[in-house]
């Protein structure tokens, strides 16, 4: 059987899709609850990484597991692959930081 | 639809989903006389507790209570206790002797510290044990005798993104069947801790979850090491991970997503149905034996590249849904669900299965751990010996 979805929106409501496999630029499939939804993908994202659903301003809290897991520190526009460059924790403590 | 398994009915109400003579070695002077009496009764399982002097405080209950869970654990139809002194041998028999099952307890002091002689009286008395036991028969018995114990081990992308999430379906399955469903590994709920604490059956439940973590987190600050500092680490960065959060939301996942009935601490009895969360070591051996000294009859573990540590007593069943680790290990994951990293497989359907495999582990089909005795238990410490 051929893959029906790509990319996996672990809560439907999620700001982020996870990527199934490692994916190249270009419309991907992103299963959230039971829909598969369509989603341009801005660059190649690897396995287990993640990819905005929706525009995602400096400041917004990201939800995964229908839970916020952090906070975006830049502009992430949507299909824009979301890591430690663009979001960060917001349990961590930032020693380092002033 | 009533779920059920073919168990064996304990006097206590429990269910075995094995029915094993255990022998306990309750400290660490009478492993020999325990391994001889072991070795020579076939189908016999031997537990050696290394310790058992010079302990105190929690170290010292959490120790009791593993020895006397263990042996309560309904998968054990008879329990063997050897011990040196009679004091701290019945002590452990009166906490196991509430279960009903056939029960022996062999000291040292008895026999004049001859442990051959202990050997031989031992051996006697599990052999004539070994055939009383084994008149138990498979009866049909509802799912909510379950106890499962969920535990990941040796995760990669794929554990937080597809396993863990289908063991936590099945843990809801299980938790809806009026069955017992509980996770351990304190230090993975670090970052989610408000995420637990938020689906607490009650508020003192939730401050409970959330002190559990502070407190790992304060022994660990205590020692020096800082857990939020460099967590999650290079190989999770790598695997996709951004933050602290998301690694544990990824952990907890597994414990699915029914209301937090308590925090038990480690190897203590899990009080009634519904999901509980352990105070306890991330280590899976340590972990899972936490498990089964509080009664869990199954265990569920999820690896994303492979794991081959299983318990001795309760079967284990191994889950991947990682394609290439379920195609390698053959003889080691008893349930694929890589069709969930495939987009091929339905959640629910999965975790149905899963579900019903559980059940068929339960009923005395051999998980490939038994099969290969890859079973192994560890004894959790707290703090230094006297």
């Amino acid at each position: 059987m051929s893959a029906r979805w790509d990319l996996l929106a672990i809560d439907a409501q999620d700001d982020v899709a996870v990527a199934l496999r490692d994916l190249p630029d270009g419309v991907a499939r992103v299963r959230a609850g039971e829909a598969v939804l369509p989603l341009s993908l801005r660059g190649a994202v690897p396995l287990g990484h993640k990819v905005a659903r929706r525009d995602l301003p400096r400041g917004t809290p990201i939800r995964k597991y229908g839970a916020v897991i952090g906070e975006a520190i830049a502009d992430i526009a949507a299909g824009e692959h979301v890591h430690v460059h663009n979001m960060r924790s917001l349990r961590a403590r930032r020693k380092e930081e002033p | 639809m009533t779920h059920e398994f073919l168990g064996y009915l304990r006097p206590d109400g429990s269910a075995g989903t094995r029915n094993r003579l255990l022998v306990i070695s309750i400290l660490g002077l009478t492993g020999g006389p325990a391994r001889r009496i072991a070795r020579q009764v076939p189908g016999a399982l031997l537990i050696e507790m290394p310790y058992g002097r010079g302990q105190f405080g929690e170290d010292r209950a959490m120790m009791r209570r593993m020895l006397a869970g263990l042996g309560r654990n309904p998968n054990a139809g008879g329990v063997m206790l050897v011990g040196a002194d009679r004091l701290r041998l019945d002590a452990v028999a009166e906490a196991i002797a509430p279960s009903g099952k056939p029960l022996e307890a062999i000291a040292l002091d008895d026999v004049h510290e001859d442990a051959l002689a202990l050997s031989d009286r031992g051996l006697r008395l599990a052999a004539a044990m070994a055939r009383d036991i084994s008149r138990a028969r498979r009866v049909p018995l509802p799912a909510s005798l379950l106890r499962l114990g969920i535990e990941c081990g040796h995760s990669d992308a794929t554990s937080g993104l597809g396993a863990n999430p289908l063991a936590g379906l099945v843990a809801d399955r299980v938790v809806d069947a009026g069955g017992v469903a509980v996770i351990g590994e304190t230090m993975e709920w670090l970052g989610a801790e408000h995420v637990l604490a938020a689906r607490a059956a009650t508020p003192e439940v939730g401050r409970a979850i959330v002190e559990a973590v502070a407190q790992r987190e304060a022994w660990a600050a205590a020692s020096g090491e800082d857990l939020t500092g460099n967590n999650p680490g290079q190989e999770n960065i790598r695997g996709g991970l951004s933050s602290i959060e998301e690694k544990s939301l990824g952990a907890i996942a597994k414990g699915g997503s029914r209301p937090v009935q308590g925090v038990v601490p480690h190897a203590a009895p899990l009080p009634g149905p519904g999901l509980w969360v352990m105070q306890g070591p991330a280590f899976s051996p340590p972990s899972i034996t936490g498990f089964v000294a509080a009664g869990c009859n199954m265990l569920i573990f999820t690896t994303g590249p492979g794991n081959s540590y299983c318990d001795a007593l309760a079967p284990t069943v191994k889950v991947t849904v990682n394609p290439k680790t379920a195609q390698r290990l053959t003889q080691q994951i008893d349930f694929d669900g890589s069709g969930l990293m495939l987009g091929t497989r339905e959640p629910e359907e999965a975790a149905d299965a899963l579900f019903a495999q559980l059940l068929d582990h339960a009923g005395g089909t051999r998980c490939w751990g038994e099969v290969l005795d890859e079973g192994g238990y560890a004894f959790a410490r707290l703090g230094a010996d006297f």
